[in-house]
């Protein structure tokens, strides 16, 4: 009798839920991609461009069928909210896996999209995030012809599944906002644009202080600072051997930096070890000692890392995080004050040690 | 029978991420939560070891019943019913945030009230059987999902974002004194001994606890890990930010290669779980108290059917448990549980050191 009533009483529960605001997948568009720009207009700032992706039942290169929607809005939940207009069905963002914020929005002030991002249960915090340029409306309309599904080419050149460029700097949104908020480590994104063709190019780092665009990396300087973050993926590297050009390819990379002294001027140490093979090298170099072309390659590198630290401290960011270790190390009521006088006076000094594994196939 | 105690132990550790316990913790780390963590382990041994020596002297028998035995009637049944609400609020805090949670993560257009009155149905169901089963419920719940937990938890301990950085500037705040409520928050971990006053009635005659070493260190691994992943994840002042502290941070991480991408969903279906079994637990022991009120009610460990008082009181709680998220928000529900936590520091504190006293008072010889 009990498990009858109990029984009932469920049944009963169940009712009250019937038709709740549970959507089929059919009546919704999955949003793959976010582009927020600023449109130079003082009462709509943001420009919101979304990438709705349209399910189609054929799986094949250059298959992916979009749909865009773009709205100028004085917020950016305002013109989400004012999108759902144009739209036949219910927004999801729960797949849009790219952030894209546009170049001039982002040399303003990004914490207002990031906040919202953050604020929105449905947006993942593993979402990747970059800089559009010139703006993001542009590269969401690029269509790569060997998209198989809508929104995948550029989820593929950021993930670990697809392309491992050495130029590519992905970070996520928490990885993201843990960076604008903490005290002694500030963001970085990387840029996407367009050949003017089907495909995207990303091969430029820019450096945020805690609200804007402080410095963009060249390309080069984007590959020397990924290794040096330890965001190594295999990359490869130029160097001269007694006026022969040598291409090394770098197998295995590790880095790690600390601090000497808590008086200025503080010493920041960086090491980096890499393995590396050669790609392309004058003949007969494996007979030769190895040692002095691991040393020239070493002090090249250096040579180049330590430029590109001095570049970073001028531009009064820090990237690496050094501030958060002398926080660390140095504990105190005024640490964070004692690093930003410290800062701008700091030494540089790397210490590259290269280990060349053999030379390739041949001699 | 050992196990039955561990489960028990684990059920409330693995617990605390629903109880704002990071949350408090983390809102303190520049002012204490450091060396609570410290201190919590100390407090919450001593007084498991306090709490288990002076129960193994009263085998089958709960706490009511040793009660009983000394003090007046009317003291037992104050107490009793004190014991209830505490046990009844704990899990309503848990159901409730789990209930909001689900709203917030899982489908924002379901209407809360009645996610929560689905769960509350069926935790108060499986709280009306008998004390035996409930003990089985546990440990199939801390079986089942405990492997899921410790791969989540591996996961992030092991994961490239977690900035050690960010750990080491917090931890060097391990000097400032730790603060009432950071204490409060830090000893929750430790709390789930106290199950053993209803669940002694289980325990043979010839029981011993055996490998209580084991539950200090134990509890302190998943306190720091409760306290200082999300600070490696979000950094030292980002961490700050969010409400559902561990819902964000599971969200930070990504399987590449599981079933599903975002680690999110596995967390909150294990935590669904375990706020199941956790809110079983809880209204299951208050109701075990508030029968051991009256005098018609023998304790039974494992009866066949479940008397009706059962469901009556039960029904009771559950009702509470609706109107309480009615009449609440998530920030007074955060303020009232920290509260709670101190309360039962209190309580708990008090109510080891009276059974302690009175089974030390009976080996007097007279």
């Amino acid at each position: 009798m009990n498990r009858y009533a109990a029984l009932l009483s469920l049944l009963l529960a169940l009712l009250t839920i019937s038709g709740c605001g549970f959507k089929d997948i059919d009546k919704r568009f999955f949003v793959v991609a976010t582009g927020i720009d600023w449109s130079g207009n003082k009462s709509k700032p943001y420009r919101i461009t979304l990438q709705l992706a349209i399910p189609s039942p054929k799986i094949e290169p250059g298959a992916s069928k979009i749909q865009y929607e773009t709205i100028d809005a004085p917020s950016i939940a305002e013109g989400v909210r004012m999108l759902k207009a144009y739209v036949d069905k219910e927004l999801d963002f729960g797949h849009c896996k790219m952030m894209i914020i546009g170049e001039e929005l982002a040399k303003r002030d990004i914490n207002h999209s990031i906040e919202w991002m953050l604020r929105r249960r449905d947006i993942q915090s593993v979402a990747t995030l970059a800089i559009g340029r010139p703006t993001a409306e542009t590269v969401l309309h690029v269509r790569p012809a060997s998209e198989r599904y809508p929104g995948n080419a550029l989820l593929l050149s950021f993930g670990a599944d697809g392309t491992e460029s050495s130029y590519n700097y992905a970070e996520t949104l928490s990885g993201f906002a843990r960076r604008v908020s903490e005290k002694g480590m500030d963001p970085a994104l990387a840029i996407i644009t367009n050949d003017g063709k089907e495909s995207y190019i990303i091969n430029q780092v820019a450096l945020f202080d805690k609200e804007k665009i402080k410095t963009i990396l060249t390309p080069a300087e984007t590959q020397l600072f990924n290794q040096m973050s330890d965001h190594f993926t295999k990359a490869s590297m130029h160097g001269m051997f007694k006026g022969t050009p040598l291409v090394i390819a770098i197998n295995q990379l590790n880095s790690s930096f600390r601090l000497q002294g808590h008086t200025a001027p503080v010493r920041i140490t960086m090491k980096v070890k890499m393995d590396v093979v050669f790609e392309e090298a004058p003949n007969g170099l494996f007979d030769k000692d190895w040692l002095s072309v691991e040393d020239a390659l070493a002090t090249e590198y250096e040579k180049a890392a330590v430029a590109l630290l001095k570049k970073i401290q001028r531009h009064g960011v820090d990237p690496f995080g050094f501030g958060l270790r002398y926080r660390a190390v140095y504990p105190g009521k005024n640490a964070w004050n004692n690093w930003t006088q410290l800062y701008p006076d700091a030494e540089f000094n790397v210490e590259a040690m290269v280990k060349i594994e053999g030379t390739g196939l041949i001699r | 029978m050992n196990r039955y105690f561990f489960y028990n132990f684990m059920l409330v550790s693995l617990m605390n991420l629903m109880l704002f316990v990071p949350h408090i913790l983390v809102k303190n780390r520049y002012s204490g939560g450091v060396s609570a963590l410290i201190a919590a382990p100390v407090i919450g041994a001593i007084l498991m070891y306090m709490f288990t020596s002076a129960m193994a002297r009263y085998p089958g028998l709960g706490y009511p019943e040793i009660l009983k035995k000394y003090c007046p009637r009317w003291l037992v049944s104050l107490t009793s019913v004190y014991f209830a609400i505490m046990w009844w609020f704990s899990s309503t805090i848990v159901v409730v945030a789990y209930a909001v949670l689900i709203n917030r993560f899982f489908n924002p257009d379901a209407n809360t009230t009645v996610i929560l009155i689905m769960m509350v149905l069926a935790a108060a169901y499986a709280a009306s059987r008998s004390t035996l089963t409930i003990a089985f419920i546990i440990e199939i719940g801390i079986i089942v999902n405990a492997p899921i937990i410790l791969f989540i938890m591996f996961k992030m301990v092991r994961s490239p974002q977690l900035n050690f950085d960010s750990i080491r500037v917090i931890a060097n705040y391990v000097t400032v004194m730790p603060t009432v409520i950071t204490l409060a928050a830090a000893t929750l971990i430790f709390t789930g001994y106290i199950h053993l006053a209803l669940f002694n009635r289980l325990f043979p005659p010839n029981f011993r606890f055996k490998h209580l070493y084991v539950y200090p260190i134990l509890g302190f691994i998943i306190l720091l890990i409760t306290f200082f992943v999300p600070i490696g994840f979000h950094g030292t002042e980002g961490v700050d930010r969010y409400i559902y502290l561990w819902a964000v941070t599971s969200d930070s991480l990504i399987m590449q290669y599981g079933f599903i991408e975002r680690v999110i969903f596995l967390f909150l279906i294990v935590f669904l779980n375990l706020t199941l079994v956790y809110t079983m637990s809880g209204w299951h022991l208050g109701m075990e108290y508030i029968k051991s009120c009256f005098k018609a009610c023998k304790p039974e460990i494992d009866s066949p059917k479940a008397p009706k008082a059962n469901y009556i009181i039960l029904a009771v709680f559950a009702t509470a448990t609706v109107l309480y998220l009615i009449f609440t928000n998530e920030k007074i529900n955060y303020l009232i549980t920290s509260y709670w936590l101190v309360l039962r520091m209190f309580t708990e504190i008090v109510g080891v050191l009276w059974v302690f006293i009175l089974s030390r008072r009976r080996l007097k010889p007279e």
